[in-house]
């Protein structure tokens, strides 16, 4: 821990040579994991991430440094290597700093510390009886696992602010390796709360998420390649946000905007989108996977409407981004750790609610795809230009959802693909994943109703769709 | 000795063996944006990796720090995390290899150029990229990193092994505009000799890499006879290989099952691992301490040998392969080196002649999502550019090339002379392929 004293000390040296702000980010977290494979517990981990990350910011530069020393001499050390990169006169001291005392939308009511480890194996277990249970030959290898997460964070800042807060998450996984004579599949479930236990007797039920990845694997091997071409595509909804987290929602980070190197840049109140179209990030629903009450530069956490009815309205914006911006941040600034320079994050992204049902989307689509499972994607901002692969997915004739397709990949450009929304179901839902980017790996929702895109290119192996 | 602690609390509380693995790392990197310091970081940090064998299972704790309370902890969380143990995997504390090799990855001149003179070759790099073609709109990232780190591996049977690497990396990434077509290039130069780097050289192919793509149009969706660049073969060859994994193969879920000593690519294709190949990668010894040695992995298109941690060597009876890769967790897991592609004797432009007509493919995205080395199929995002009648002609815009790494790897016809290094620990060449499916109009 650093006392307060020695934070204003420290904070005084980064800023001794014209620094206009300066952080002190202290982090002191703690993991643990255990996987069972094939019926075995086969692993059980322990991890502690602890050290401290300053930062110096002077108009448009940033110095950032890190280090696990933690004593006066190491940090005092650090703040003098990072000032050494401005030699103008100090324009600020800090005399005090001052709580933060904002709103707990997440608190811990059940310690993952406190909770044996067998505990957490038992639950793994109950999804690992479910897959024993269907006896399927086909199921070669099977994983399941859970970890959770503590994180302590302490920010000190020049605005003469610091704030403390805990935090901890939880993952349940299981991943599942199905072969048969003519090949191999791989299916992966990973529900995952910033809130206890029962997050995992109510809601994610082991049992019901290690069956639909077992379920997932074996469909897949019965599957034929998926077609290739332009063709529409209905979006389930969940994880097929993982589209708007691509073709838009990187795009929309301060971090591309704020230098030019987003599409979206400059765009602000154009319609960037299909009028069926409302996009929004929003960083304070209690327990959500990707929510924070206050970000790691100690601004709150907002609900920011990104896109309305098209319409471009706001972007992901942390301070440092906002001043080539001429914007406050907006409580977007994250990091994965101390290790991290923070930068301008997603939290819980997602496209809100339209009109249509599933059903009516479905029935209104006389050929094309059904995307349902997603596996990941990746996204140029500057371009636009993205891809996302499909681990599930249906053919649709006359309406209808027909034999099940694998190996898809969508590319698209995020601009072309958001005005090709045609239609916006009513039936909001999110997946949870780990975002990868300049800041590191963090926790984001990604978040849809089901949708259609009247059109969109299709990678696979199966020739043309007939 | 500082660590002392940690090994008589270990010996204390009933831990049969157990090793400790402490990294320490310095880096520093600073990036341009319109010719001024956007970013500048630095750090000193260590690591810290405790493993050891209680009532014949592994337990094992990673941790950032090492004070005064960490020889005490690391002891509980091994003790904890191996009770929980269940399966009956062989664990080892390796006694050590009777020799290893000497290698040297670290090159002492580096820290004694100045930060200014690595500066002034960063604004050249920014300089030239930017002046390199009236198209290009914006550079998006000109940077410098560096890093230096050592590893020292110490154990309970009294084994001390010790490695030091440095290396740095300059790259670039531009924007290019033509008329309503935007498009991004990157490149970057890697070594741990400064004397080596050229920035003339290395913002003339961020230039290329990004104007080059302008004026692309999709090309029909269909079979196309291609040539893969380097870079592609690199990510492919990578997911390949890692059906070489005897983890995995021993748990039936590899393409390689059963599949030793017999015919999986072209005649064509020989890949080995060389760790001790004079590279930035050379290693002396794995993360379980046994010595490394250079090894034949695919050799004309035969499969030759399994890669092996001790864990996954001693069910089978046979020696490690040295390739045991140790991470958080109490399982062992396995890593290749320094892969590479033995390069064949033609050009490029004479590989472009031999497919007269077709694609070459220049880059794949999305590999997390559009890749599964299990059933190996895939479905990426590319960038790529048509052959007509045996020259490269137009680039093609927003494609996927799909297809199963089996069948890549078998339609492989001629592999090329232009062998490229790569950061991520490979080098290969371009290769020519029969067959490959193109989404696009």
């Amino acid at each position: 821990m650093i006392s307060k004293k020695l934070a204003i000390e420290v904070l005084n040296e980064m800023l001794a040579t014209g620094g206009d702000y300066a952080e002190i980010f202290y982090e002191d977290s703690r993991a643990s994991g255990v996987s069972i494979e094939n019926g075995k517990v086969s692993s059980s981990s322990s991890s502690v991430t602890s050290g401290v990350g300053l930062r110096i910011l002077k108009e448009n530069r940033s110095v950032y440094g890190y280090t696990n020393d933690l004593t006066k001499k190491g940090l005092l050390e650090l703040a003098r290597s990072l000032n050494k990169s401005f030699n103008s006169k100090r324009i600020l001291t800090v005399t005090k700093l001052e709580m933060i005392r904002g709103k707990n939308r997440n608190p811990i009511v059940h310690s993952y510390e406190n909770i044996p480890i067998e505990e957490k194996i038992e639950l793994v277990r109950e999804g690992i009886k479910e897959i024993e249970s269907m006896k399927d030959p086909r199921i070669v290898r099977y994983i399941g696992s859970f970890g959770n997460n503590h994180r302590g964070v302490t920010i000190f800042n020049s605005k003469g602010k610091w704030f403390s807060r805990e935090t901890e998450f939880a993952r349940i996984a299981y991943s599942i390796i199905a072969a048969d004579e003519n090949g191999m599949e791989t299916a992966f479930e990973g529900p995952g709360c910033q809130m206890d236990m029962s997050f995992f007797k109510d809601k994610a039920k082991p049992r019901k998420v290690a069956r639909k990845a077992a379920e997932t694997a074996l469909l897949m091997l019965t599957a034929k390649e998926c077609p290739s071409g332009k063709m529409p595509v209905v979006i389930g909804n969940g994880w097929g946000g993982v589209l708007f987290h691509e073709a838009c929602g990187h795009p929309l980070e301060a971090s591309a905007v704020s230098r030019g190197l987003s599409y979206a840049t400059g765009k602000e109140g154009q319609l960037i989108a299909s009028p069926l179209v409302t996009a929004i990030d929003d960083s304070t629903i209690p327990n959500e996977w990707g929510s924070i009450d206050i970000d790691d530069e100690g601004n709150p956490g907002t609900k920011r409407v990104l896109i309305k009815d098209g319409v471009l309205k706001d972007f992901m914006i942390d301070d440092f981004n906002g001043r080539r911006m001429g914007r406050e941040g907006n409580g977007s600034c994250r990091r994965q750790n101390y290790r991290y320079c923070p930068t301008s994050r997603m939290s819980n992204t997602y496209i809100d609610n339209g009109k249509s049902t599933p059903e009516e989307i479905i029935k209104a689509t006389k050929l094309g795809l059904y995307a349902v499972g997603f596996a990941g994607g990746s996204v140029d901002p500057t371009t636009g230009e993205f891809n996302f692969g499909c681990s599930e997915a249906y053919i649709i004739r006359d309406g209808k959802i027909c034999e099940p397709v694998k190996g898809a990949t969508l590319i698209g450009k995020g601009e072309e693909i958001l005005k090709k929304i045609d239609m916006v179901g009513n039936d909001l839902a999110f997946g949870q994943g780990m975002c990868g980017a300049a800041s590191g790996s963090i926790r984001t929702n990604v978040g849809q109703p089901t949708l259609r895109i009247s059109e969109i290119t299709v990678g696979g192996r199966g020739g043309e769709l007939k | 000795m500082k660590y002392d602690k940690f090994f008589e609390l270990a010996k204390a509380a009933g831990i049969e063996d157990c090793e400790l693995s402490i990294s320490t790392s310095y880096s520093l990197s600073i990036s341009l944006f319109h010719g001024e310091i956007d970013s500048y970081s630095t750090s000193k940090s260590m690591a810290f990796l405790a493993r050891g064998i209680y009532k014949g299972k592994m337990g094992s704790v990673v941790s950032d720090v090492y004070n005064k309370d960490s020889a005490e902890f690391f002891v509980k969380q091994i003790v904890n995390n191996a009770k929980v143990i269940e399966n009956d995997d062989p664990v080892f504390i390796f006694k050590g290899s009777e020799k290893y090799r000497k290698i040297n990855t670290f090159n002492k001149e580096l820290s004694k150029i100045s930060v200014e003179d690595k500066l002034n070759k960063l604004y050249e790099l920014e300089k030239k990229v930017k002046e390199g073609d009236s198209r290009i709109i914006e550079i998006e990232s000109t940077g410098y990193e560096e890093s230096e780190s050592t590893l020292t591996v110490l154990n309970s049977h009294g084994l001390k092994l010790n490695q030091k690497n440095n290396n740095f990396v300059y790259y670039g990434g531009a924007v290019a505009k033509e008329g309503e077509q935007v498009k991004t290039g990157f490149d970057l130069f890697f070594d741990n000799d400064f004397s080596h780097f050229n920035a003339d050289e290395l913002a003339k192919s961020i230039v290329k890499e990004t104007v080059g793509q302008l004026g692309g149009y999709q090309c029909e969706s269909s079979t196309y006879k291609a040539v893969l660049s380097p870079d592609v073969v690199k990510s492919f060859m990578n997911a390949y290989v890692s059906s070489a994994v005897a983890e995995d193969v021993q748990k039936n879920s590899s393409l390689f099952v059963g599949k030793l000593n017999q015919k999986v690519a072209s005649r064509k294709v020989t890949i080995d691992d060389k760790p001790h190949a004079k590279t930035l990668f050379a290693k002396s010894f794995d993360d379980e301490g046994v010595a490394t040695k250079n090894l034949s992995i695919i050799k004309n298109g035969v499969l030759e040998h399994y890669l092996y941690n001790l864990t996954t060597a001693a069910k089978e009876g046979v020696e490690s392969t040295g390739h045991g890769a140790v991470g958080g967790g109490s399982k062992v897991g396995t890593t290749t080196w320094f892969l590479e592609m033995k390069p064949g004797k033609k050009s490029q432009e004479q590989l472009f002649e031999e497919i007269g007509n077709g694609v070459y493919i220049t880059s794949v995205q999305g590999l997390h999502a559009g890749l599964n080395s299990r059933s190996g199929n895939f479905s990426l995002q590319s960038t790529g550019f048509m052959v007509e009648n045996g020259k490269v002609t137009h680039p093609l815009d927003i494609i996927t090339v799909s297809g199963n790494l089996v069948d890549l790897f078998t339609n492989i016809t001629e592999v090329g002379s232009d062998s490229k290094d790569f950061i991520s620990g490979m080098r290969c060449p371009s290769v020519i392929v029969k067959k490959i499916n193109v989404s696009g109009k």
